[in-house]
This record gives C-alpha cells, structure tokens and sequence, in this order.
C-alpha cells in the first residue's frame, strides 16, 4: 500500500507534472508567475484545494451518482476555494490583493476538476490523497520555476532579492503578458529535450 | 470534400523568379542600401555600427541554434543576415550593443527559427524582435531622447512623437519634401524616404517583392488618412505626413511584403496590404502608439493565413463542394 | 425513480454540508478580515491624516448606526485625551466608489486632511486624486461650514484638469462625511469622552 502511494505521488512531480508535461491548468501558470511569491502562493492555495477535494471526493466515490458527479465536484472544489480564500483575506492579505480574481477562479482550474474525475472518483482516499499531494506540489514547483525565470529577467529579482547589479535594465518584456507564453514555451521545451534523454 | 487525392496540387506560390534564397536575399540588402548608407551619413559612425551588429549578431545567432537543434547549417544564404539588417534599420543610432544582441537573437530565434526556420515564419521575424525590444525597453525607442545629443540643422523632433505630444499643428514643422529627403529624426533605416522608395521599387521591377502588396498598403494608408482628416482636420494628421514618417515606407517595401508571413494571391494581397495601411493609421490616430507601424505588421501576419484561403476555384471541382 | 431520488439527495446534502462549512469559516474570518482590509488599505490613510498623535486610531475606535448603516470612527488622541475623528466617506466617481478618509478635529469642527484609500479611476487622471496630494491637501483646514464642492458648483475646491468627475466624487465623499459627522455630533462627542476617562 505503502509503495502504491510513493507511485501516485511522485508521478506528479516529474512525469505527469501539471502545467509541462499535462499543460493543463494555463490560466493561473500564464497569470500570476509575474514574480516567484505570487506563483508559490498561486501553488499552495491550489494544492490545498486539490488535496482536500480529491479527499472528499473519493471518500463520496461510491455514494455520489455517476449522472450528477460533476455538479458534485463542483460543489466540493467551489466550497474548498472559498475557504481557502477567506483564509488568505483573513491571513495573507497582501497576497490576496495581488493574486485577486485568479483565487476564485481555482474553481475552474483543469488540474483539480481533472483529478477529481480521472483519478479521485476510480480511487481509494489514501491514493487520491497522495495523488492531489504529488499534483499539487508538482504544480507549486512549476509555478515557482516559471515565475523565477519571468521575474529574473523580468524584473531583475528573485523573492525581491535584486540579483544583478545596478546596472541591469529589465527585460520587462519577460513579466507582459505574452512573455508569460513564450517562457512557458521555451520551458516545454526545456523539458522535452531533458526527457528525450 | 477532397475525394480525388491522387493528384493534389498544393496552392505553394508559384511566384519564382528563378534565383535562389541567397540571391534573392542579396537583392534586399542591396535595395536597402540607400536607406542604410543615408541614414550612416546622418547617424554616423555609431549607426554603422548597430547595423554590423545587427547583422553579425543575427548571423551568429542563426548558426548557434541550427548547431544546438542539430539542423543544417543555412548561414550562406543571407536570411539571418537580411533579419538582423532589418531589426538594425528599425532600431536609434545611439542604442547600447546589448539591446542590438537581445533584440536579433529573438527576431532570429523567437520570430524565425522555433517555428521551423526559413519560410515557416508566421510573423515578419525583425518585426518580432523590435516589438519585444521596444515593449521592454522602451525609453531607447523614444526618438527625441535617444539623438538628444546630435545636432541637426532642421527641426530635431521625431515627426510622430510630435504629432502624439503637440497635435496637428506640429506637421507644419516638416515640409513632405524635406521628410522625403530624411530631414527627420528616427531609427537609422527609416527616415531617408527617397532611399527606400527606390530600394523598393528596385526589388518590385526586379520582381523580389510584389507590388500589389505595397501599392495597397501605401493606397490603405493614404485613403484612411484623408478620411481621417476630412472628418476633423484640427486633430488629424494628412495623407502625406503618415507616409513618409515612422516606419511606414520600411513597412511598405521591406517588412510587409517578407515571402513566409504575406499571401500568395491577388485579392488577399490587396485585402492584406489594406489592412495594413489601415491599422497603422487607426493605431496612430487612435491607439496609444506613436507609431502603430509594428503591431499593424503582426496583425496583419495574424490574418494572413486566413485571407490567404480565397484563391481560385481548383480545375475539375463543381460548385457543390467548393 | 431510486436514481433521481439519489441523485436530489446527494446534491441536496452535498450543498447543505457545503454551505454550514462556509458560513462556519465565514463567521471564524470575519473579524480578522476586517482587521486586515483596515490594516492594509485604511491603516495608510489615517496614519497620513492623523500623523501626530500618540495613540494608534486602528485600536480606538468605535461604531455607530446611522440609516441602518454601520459606521466606523478612529479617534486620534494628543495626551490621552481625544483630538480628532477619522471616518470614510464614499462618493460615485468614473469608475465606481471612490473612499475618502475624511479627518475632523472635534474641537474646531475644521478638516485635518482628507486621503483617498479606495478607487478605480483612470490611472493618470482620476488616480491622481490619490497619487498626487495636492489636489486632497486643498481640504486641509476648511471648517465644516464651508460647501465641500468644486468651484464650478459654487464651491471651495479646485478640480483636477481633466478629472472633472473624480473632483466631484472626492468632493460628495467628503460632504457625505460632513452631513454625517454634524448628525452624528452629540452621539461623537459622548463616545468621545468616554473614552478620555
């Protein structure tokens, strides 16, 4: 059981890790990786959402009727992002006000829904509980790296932590938007060829 | 809808002069020449300079990455050096080397190479990398502040920003023939008007670029103008003054009418030149930009693909399934 | 028949559960939400209002009802004994609600300085109300008898060139606080000097 559930978690971390190997979840990855902060904070807030859904939703697998599962999961992932953002206005503040509309919009995120109906509705709770785990932590670190690239070049920094001399001029197209798609394209890229090998 | 597939005859531009890439791309550069070697004249040594680094850079980047992806390696064939010519012409004599470099590795690599190298280019690759430049860097695109330092014996102001600061009444400051002359503050390439237009009409009677293209864009230009201004002339600028200033005449002649990112057919060459000269007067006129020249191009490039699909009715097929 | 009964049933209980959950987070949030929206977006503008006092308004502050409306008073005091008022005043601008922090000493019944906290005007015209504290500073110092408008309505203030509506919402915000705070007096005052005790 044990080994069962080492494989369900690290398969998110590496071969099926969210945004670059799935690309599912864009609108967050492309939204919020302005800095390194605001992607992590974006991951965290996901992942517990994923957990606790994926939980509950396996818990429910055998009482939820097939027709209505989706309204169900919606329900469940809806009640979870609203908790998690009462959490962030009452405990992270600052954040709130700069992750924004993007919190609620975890509703509708592929990744939890996609989860919840391929893995957490065929699955026993402690499977479905490493597998949202594993997603979650591999979109976290996906988020991070991505905004690391963006707010280096973009902004100069890292954590707020100026990284270049005085002299650096930010390559401020990289923290646009469209810099948000072109670095999300050169990391699949990145990982395709490190696959490859 | 395609039932006979035994003998497909792809709608590939049938346009061939006969010369090869490298030949065709030497064309350009010589076409460019007027332009460049005016705009040394004005700028001095350090245009002369921007436009080496451009190419050279341009070049080296083309050769790295056809090394890294393990493609064969193009570099005789002047594409990567007509790009990096391109990107240098757009670009202010006194900009620092490092934007020159940053600017042709994505013009090169980003615009050009990722989407499969020469001909598979959905966007004119130096218009890419002077977008990606002067989104990111844009106080050294600012015209008046970048040639602070020179003295000029006319009216040292870039005509657009001009226009976009101080109204109509700044077109007064420059007379048509003394734009057409390269009186103007710009980037090196674009403001000797003359020269570009008979580096353009070299590559049009020599049958590099065609026509229909260019002749649309300058007709889009001038009919979206004259409205403009027949509607209010106290806020818009004339017909001639759009011309001959900004990027316009290097969009006309050199970066509209690049062989992979324009059509192949007549109509949706005019409706693609049209656009063209239509979007950059309505960015200028009521868009933010000072100069709408660029994002007209890519927009442009965006629907080209999709204009690109009215072409004549293939031989042999009935009205019904066309 | 058994699968619809199911069906209503699970979703029914699903959203019950989902909704006890909610208000249960809601209610545990609540005051900290509020401490942290005062912290981070009003705490700025009284500080700047009240800037020599030597207590911290954010703690001593008090709430009235006035047209079944909650209103929230910061009382700055000078030697432990009360000074001045700060309340929020909002008027309709280009883009929705602007906040104005309004500060009156209670005493002279004359504006200590007003600050704009909330708004969604358009940067670099209406936003200027708030980034620019010349246009706010023409408050400072006018008594409460004096016509909170611009000079074209046959007030005392000067409109920002260009940002004619936003003018205007600063300037109702304020008169709404002023209306407010002359019907509210005596019920300021008492609570004013319960807390000097």
């Amino acid at each position: 059981m044990a080994q069962s559930m080492v494989k369900e978690f690290t398969k998110g971390l590496w071969a099926e890790i969210p945004p670059f190997r799935l690309v599912l979840g864009l609108c967050p990855v492309l939204a919020v990786t302005k800095s390194v902060e605001n992607g992590i904070g974006m991951g965290i807030a996901t992942t517990f959402v994923l957990v606790c859904s994926n939980f509950l939703v396996s818990l429910l697998r055998n009482i939820i009727p097939t027709k209505v599962r989706i309204a169900c999961f919606i329900v469940i992932i809806a009640t979870f992002v609203t908790v998690v953002e009462l959490m962030m206005q009452a405990y992270t503040y600052p954040l709130f006000l700069k992750l924004g509309i993007f919190i609620p919009l975890i509703v509708v995120n592929c990744i939890v829904l996609g989860r919840a109906e391929a893995f957490a509705f065929k699955n026993a709770p402690h499977l479905a509980i490493a597998d949202g785990l594993g997603m979650g932590i591999g979109f976290t670190l996906s988020l991070g790296a991505l905004g690391a690239v963006r707010e280096c070049l973009g902004s100069g920094t890292i954590l707020g932590n100026a990284v270049f001399g005085p002299g650096f001029q930010p390559f401020t197209f990289m923290v646009e938007a469209p810099g948000a798609f072109v670095c999300l394209g050169l990391m699949l890229c990145l990982m395709n060829l490190i696959g490859k090998k | 809808m395609h039932k006979q597939n035994k003998f497909t005859v792809s709608h590939a531009p049938f346009w061939h002069d006969g010369d090869s890439i490298g030949e065709t791309n030497k064309n350009i550069m010589v076409a460019a020449l007027p332009a460049i070697v005016f705009g040394v004249f004005q700028f001095g040594m350090a245009a002369l300079g921007v436009i080496c680094l451009a190419i050279s850079s341009a070049m080296a980047w083309e050769a790295l990455f056809q090394f890294i992806s393990k493609r064969s390696i193009q570099i005789g064939d002047y594409n990567a050096a007509v790009i990096g010519m391109l990107t240098g012409m757009m670009l202010p004599a006194t900009v620092p080397w490092w934007v020159v470099i940053v600017g042709t590795l994505v013009s090169v690599v980003l615009g050009q190479q990722v989407f499969g190298g020469i001909g598979a280019n959905p966007f004119n690759p130096a218009v890419i990398g002077i977008a990606v430049l002067s989104v990111s860097w844009g106080t050294y695109f600012d015209f008046d502040a970048a040639l602070l330092s020179y003295e000029f014996d006319f009216t040292a102001l870039a005509p657009l920003g001009a226009l976009d600061h101080q109204g109509v009444a700044a077109t007064e400051l420059f007379s048509t023939q003394s734009l057409l002359m390269g009186n103007q503050v710009g980037a090196i390439g674009s403001v000797f008007g003359l020269g570009l237009i008979i580096g353009g009409l070299y590559l049009i009677l020599r049958g590099y670029i065609r026509w229909e293209i260019s002749v649309a864009y300058i007709a889009g230009i001038i009919i979206t103008a004259a409205l403009f201004q027949m509607s209010n002339p106290e806020a818009y600028a004339g017909p001639m003054f759009h011309l001959f200033t900004g990027y316009t005449l290097l969009a006309v002649f050199f970066l509209a009418p690049e062989s992979s990112s324009s059509p192949v057919n007549l109509i949706p060459m005019l409706i693609y030149g049209i656009m063209g000269g239509v979007m950059t007067i309505l960015i200028r006129n009521i868009g933010a930009y000072a100069d709408g020249t660029l994002y007209a191009i890519l927009i442009i490039n965006l629907i080209n693909p999709v204009i690109d699909m009215i072409r004549p009715k293939a031989l042999g097929k009935g009205v019904n399934n066309a | 028949m058994r699968e619809m009964i199911s069906m209503v049933v699970v979703l029914t209980v699903l959203s019950a559960f989902s909704g006890g959950m909610l208000a249960a987070v809601r209610t545990g949030t609540q005051d900290k939400i509020e401490n942290q929206v005062l912290k981070f977006q009003k705490a700025p503008a009284i500080k700047k209002i009240l800037s020599n006092v030597s207590n911290d308004p954010l703690q001593d502050r008090f709430k009235l009802t006035d047209n079944d409306q909650e209103i929230t008073f910061f009382v700055g005091k000078v030697d432990n004994k009360p000074q001045a008022v700060v309340l929020e005043g909002k008027g309709k601008g280009y883009g929705g609600d602007v906040g104005l922090m309004v500060g009156i000493d209670i005493e002279t019944d004359a504006v200590i300085g007003v600050w704009v906290t909330t708004h969604s005007e358009t940067p670099g015209l209406g936003s200027r109300a708030k980034d620019n504290p010349d246009f706010v500073s023409q408050f400072s110092g006018l008594g409460l008898d004096k016509v909170f408008a611009v000079k074209n309505d046959g007030g005392e203030i000067d409109a920002m060139s260009g940002a004619t509506i936003t003018s205007k919402a600063v300037c109702m915000a304020a008169k709404q606080v002023q209306e407010l705070y002359l019907r509210l007096k005596p019920e300021i005052q008492k609570q004013t000097q319960q807390m000097a005790n």
